[in-house]
């Protein structure tokens, strides 16, 4: 999922104070926290509230779409619905934002969140942790299913480099070595020979920037 | 909020079952208690009783009426039982929830409304006759009643309630079995007959059938006590002077025959490590005597030797200054001039053999004497076989021939058996012989199929995962030297501690299989929950947050709500980001309706309270608060960040959610999700100048002054925020 944060409040109402009629449009795709509907109201309202108590009246309507990213859905879902709005408030990732200021290049589409990387959900930490940079070249196969390169923060591909200590990464204590993790699991599974193989550098241009559909 | 009408029948308990075998799912303690009392509910509406105290009697009372519906002895079980609090899910972290003492107060409020409760309908069937009025006999008589039969207990003694006559008097008091055997009597409309000998010299059956009975229900009990023997054989010089049964010095005493002092300076020994033992014990200390109880058995309750009785029995025995001789059996009873003067007591080794079968071993190389006067022999009870073998309802080996699940004979159509005399039990058990053998008789005398759908599969409900475990409170008893006379020595609970008590219960069992709050009063039918499926975007919060493990993912799409564990919270209402689901009765339409409403009868809106049901506070005096308006919740978690929101567009110069402290939460996790809620909400708010409107904070749930110091704070607070923006 596109782990994402809300921006404050006043940025917010900064970008939109111009305008009066604004559509506010939640994301019901893999924004994590989920921003539908019940945000696009949360937000809505407590824009109106930041408004009243500064002399402006604003005219929000609130709606979502499945995915924001998809430029065929977001236009079929949104179109009938922009009216006269002035001003589009996105509530998605900035896949969302973008492809909302493509569908409606017309109209100032502004983003209500900062968007921050691809993560996974630990429920009972009560955290969204970066799990994957997207290289293009996925190695879990044959790392246990922990990825060094978005867990490494140098993206060793062959190893635990000098400075883990005590099982945990030297840029913090209470960040996990990943190799160390990589290390236990394939132990526990009787796979340690997948770390004989040697693994050559990156191809940095797998990551690309474009796929054909 | 827009008014519910409460519907037919809302509030009756439903049978919830789980699983493929299709297993009545119910909290542990409904499964334990013999008479299927409705333990959850009658715990929820305590917890629940009106602050005002006329309500509150008049709601104690209704209790009473639905306990008394299942259990007319329940005034006595509430002296005597506590089978459930054995299998509460309480009991291995903090201690069982104290049923029995929470029955008490209701059973002394409704004893003195039971001499004028109405009656049942005159029964107009066919007669049938019971004999034995102990726990099996009442309660198999009642419910024929119930059913329409014209009951007759024939009794051999001169008073009813076999054995409960034995318990000694400083356990319950005589006035409370005396009230609810004539008040059974009188409400059942049961004729009795005093000294109605059956069997050896009295009446055969069938000279009862002649009499019209269609069918008949012997609980004769076990009146006879058990002699000591050795290998198989009596023990000799049981004829000594000062040898008795232990049973006879209850009964004498419960009859006023024994003099309050009749063993002053005497020397007792009580045999046997029972519950009844340490009665007798008790009460011959109580007369006087100084008591030495010897048992097999040794002092480790939890090994298969271990002694018998309650752990409360023995403790309040050896408070009591009896002497507690464990591991020595009785091989001889010595006398002296026709007197008792000792019993020789060899260490006993083992009880019971690999088979759990009753063989004592002895050491006979350690063997103490111990001397006494007086030697109650208290190891056992058996039947009075003479009326079974007279009728031929002995099978081989001499046992009673009776059907488990119908109690009917198998040797003689319509006699039923049941009680002690089938099997030894609690008075709770024998009870449910009788309601069994009452259920037995009716399809016996309609003609009907005497086993189809009896036997019923349970499976306990568990504690919810989340749970918060309240120390028991301790049972208070006057201290041992004040007590040895027959007065009750247990402290009854005070109605504050009822109330505290019973919120202890965490309500295990499913809702529908309860139903407390409905029957409060506190709404007016169990919320369903509406699910949209088109709008759930499938991101999972609610079965997250569901702090009843109601929730569960459909594959490949969307999710499930089981209704049998939903507690009716309406979190998942709150959280969900798709608005997709609803909590019925408590629908986002409905609260923005009352939030309306709450507006617009204010002159100058003010406050606005989302206040929990659950903590059982009254509605304000709007003459004393005109500018605040309250809005209930099934719990502080069903309020939403849009509602708070909406009230604040509204004009409302400050939201306050009142819950139940964490502790007491009836959902565990709804007061602390809700806090968590607010604070990122207010924390929201802030960011816009707006901070400080919205506040929350929980109040112990029926304590008035808390919840009037919080809402004065929070008054002042944005009365405050009010002064200075108007500067």
């Amino acid at each position: 999922m596109i782990v994402t944060t809300l921006k404050p409040l006043d940025e917010v109402l900064g970008f939109i104070l111009p305008y009066s009629d604004i559509l506010v449009v939640g994301c019901d795709g893999c924004n994590q926290p989920p921003r539908g509907l019940r945000e696009a109201s949360t937000l809505s309202q407590l824009l109106d509230l930041a408004g009243k108590s500064r002399g402006k009246v604003f005219n929000f309507k609130m709606t979502t779409v499945g995915k924001q990213c998809d430029d065929y859905m977001a236009a079929s879902v949104l179109k009938p619905q922009i009216g006269n709005a002035e001003a589009v408030l996105s509530l998605a990732c900035g896949l969302g934002v973008q492809t909302l200021a493509k569908v409606f290049p017309e109209l100032p589409v502004f983003p209500a969140q900062n968007t921050h990387f691809m993560g996974a959900e630990d429920r009972d930490d009560g955290i969204l942790e970066m799990r994957c940079a997207g290289c293009g070249d996925c190695l879990l196969a044959v790392t246990g299913g922990i990825c060094p390169v978005a867990r490494c923060p140098k993206g060793l591909l062959n190893g635990a480099c000098g400075g883990a200590k005590d099982d945990k990464c030297e840029l913090s204590p209470e960040k996990d070595c990943a190799w160390v993790l990589i290390y236990n699991i394939l132990k526990r599974q009787g796979k340690l020979d997948l770390l004989k193989g040697y693994r050559p550098p990156r191809d940095y241009q797998l990551t690309g920037w474009k796929i054909p559909t | 909020m827009s008014e519910l009408v409460p519907q037919e029948d809302s509030a009756r308990v439903e049978e919830v079952s789980r699983g493929a075998e299709g297993k009545v799912y119910l909290a542990p303690c409904q499964i334990a208690c013999p008479l299927g009392e409705d333990i959850q509910r009658s715990h929820a509406m305590l917890a629940l009783l009106p602050l005002d105290p006329e309500e509150a009697a008049r709601q104690i009372i209704k209790i009473g009426d639905e306990i008394y519906e299942k259990n007319p002895l329940f005034p006595v079980c509430s002296y005597i039982c506590g089978l459930c609090e054995r299998q509460c899910n309480y009991r291995d972290e903090t201690g069982a929830v104290r049923r029995r003492m929470l029955v008490r107060l209701v059973a002394d409020r409704y004893l003195k409304y039971l001499d004028t409760a109405p009656t049942l309908p005159t029964p107009d069937k066919e007669k049938v006759a019971v004999i034995g009025s102990g726990p099996g006999g009442l309660m198999c008589a009642y419910e024929l009643s119930k059913r329409g039969y014209r009951v007759t207990i024939l009794e051999r003694s001169r008073e009813l309630g076999g054995a409960l006559r034995l318990i000694p008097r400083y356990r319950i008091p005589r006035g409370v079995i005396d009230s609810v055997i004539s008040s059974l009597l009188r409400i059942a409309h049961i004729e009795v007959r005093l000294g109605a000998e059956i069997g050896g010299v009295g009446k055969r059956l069938d000279d009862i059938k002649k009499e019209g009975y269609q069918a008949i229900f012997l609980a004769t009990g076990t009146p006879v006590g058990r002699l000591l023997t050795i290998d198989g054989k009596p023990v000799d010089n049981v004829d000594l002077e000062g040898v008795t049964f232990g049973l006879n010095l209850l009964y004498e005493v419960n009859q006023g025959i024994a003099s309050p002092r009749f063993y002053r300076s005497k020397k007792v020994i009580v045999v046997g490590g029972g519950n009844v033992a340490f009665d007798v014990a008790r009460t011959a200390r109580r007369l006087g005597g100084e008591v030495t109880l010897v048992c097999l058995e040794n002092e480790d309750r939890s090994s298969r030797n271990g002694i018998p009785a309650d752990e409360d029995e023995v403790e309040g025995a050896t408070q009591e200054g009896i002497r507690v001789v464990y591991s020595r059996g009785v091989v001889e009873i010595i006398g002296e001039s026709g007197k008792f003067r000792k019993i020789k007591c060899p260490r006993c080794t083992s009880v019971f053999d690999e088979d759990g079968g009753f063989n004592p071993r002895f050491d006979h190389d350690d063997v103490v004497y111990l001397d006494g006067d007086v030697l109650l022999v208290t190891i056992g009870q058996e039947q009075d076989r003479t009326v079974y073998e007279q009728e031929g309802l002995l099978g081989e080996g001499g046992k009673l021939e009776v059907d488990e699940i119908t109690l009917m004979s198998n040797l003689k159509e319509g006699v039923f058996i049941g009680g002690d005399v089938r099997r030894i039990g609690f008075a709770a058990e024998a009870m449910w012989d009788g309601l069994n053998a009452a259920e037995s008789i009716d399809r016996y005398i309609r003609g009907e199929n005497l086993t189809a759908g009896r036997k019923k599969e349970y499976q306990d409900a568990p504690v919810l995962s989340n749970a918060y475990y309240k120390p028991q409170p301790p049972l208070v008893w006057v201290p041992a030297e004040e007590r040895l006379n027959f007065e009750p020595f247990e402290e009854a609970f005070t109605l504050e501690q009822v109330v505290e008590e019973a919120r202890r219960c965490l309500c295990c069992g499913p809702c529908k299989s309860c139903k407390g709050c409905v029957a409060a009063g506190l709404q007016p039918v169990l919320p369903g929950i509406t699910y949209d499926e088109e709008l759930c975007i499938n991101c999972g919060d609610c079965a997250y947050y569901c702090p009843c493990d109601a929730i569960s993912f459909r594959s490949p799409h969307g999710v499930s709500f089981d209704m049998t564990l939903c507690r009716g919270c309406g979190l998942c209402a709150a959280v969900c980001p798709a608005m997709a689901i609803e909590l019925e009765n408590w629908e986002r339409a409905r609260i923005s309706g009352a939030i309306t409403e709450a507006v617009s009868e204010m002159k100058r809106p003010g406050i606005l309270v989302f206040l929990c049901q659950w903590t059982v506070l009254p509605h304000l005096d709007k003459k004393i608060n005109p500018n605040v308006g309250i809005i209930d919740v099934p719990c502080a978690a069903r309020v939403e960040g849009i509602h708070i929101l909406e009230a604040l567009q509204q004009g409302f110069g400050g939201i306050l959610i009142i819950a139940c402290p964490e502790e007491d939460c009836h959902r565990q996790t709804g007061s602390r999700e809700a806090q968590r809620s607010i604070e990122a909400l207010d924390n929201r708010l802030s960011q816009i100048g707006l901070q400080d409107r919205v506040g929350f904070c929980t109040v112990t749930p029926r304590h008035q002054e808390e919840f009037d110091r919080e809402l004065e704070r929070f008054n002042r607070k944005i009365e405050s925020i009010g002064s200075k923006e108007s500067r």
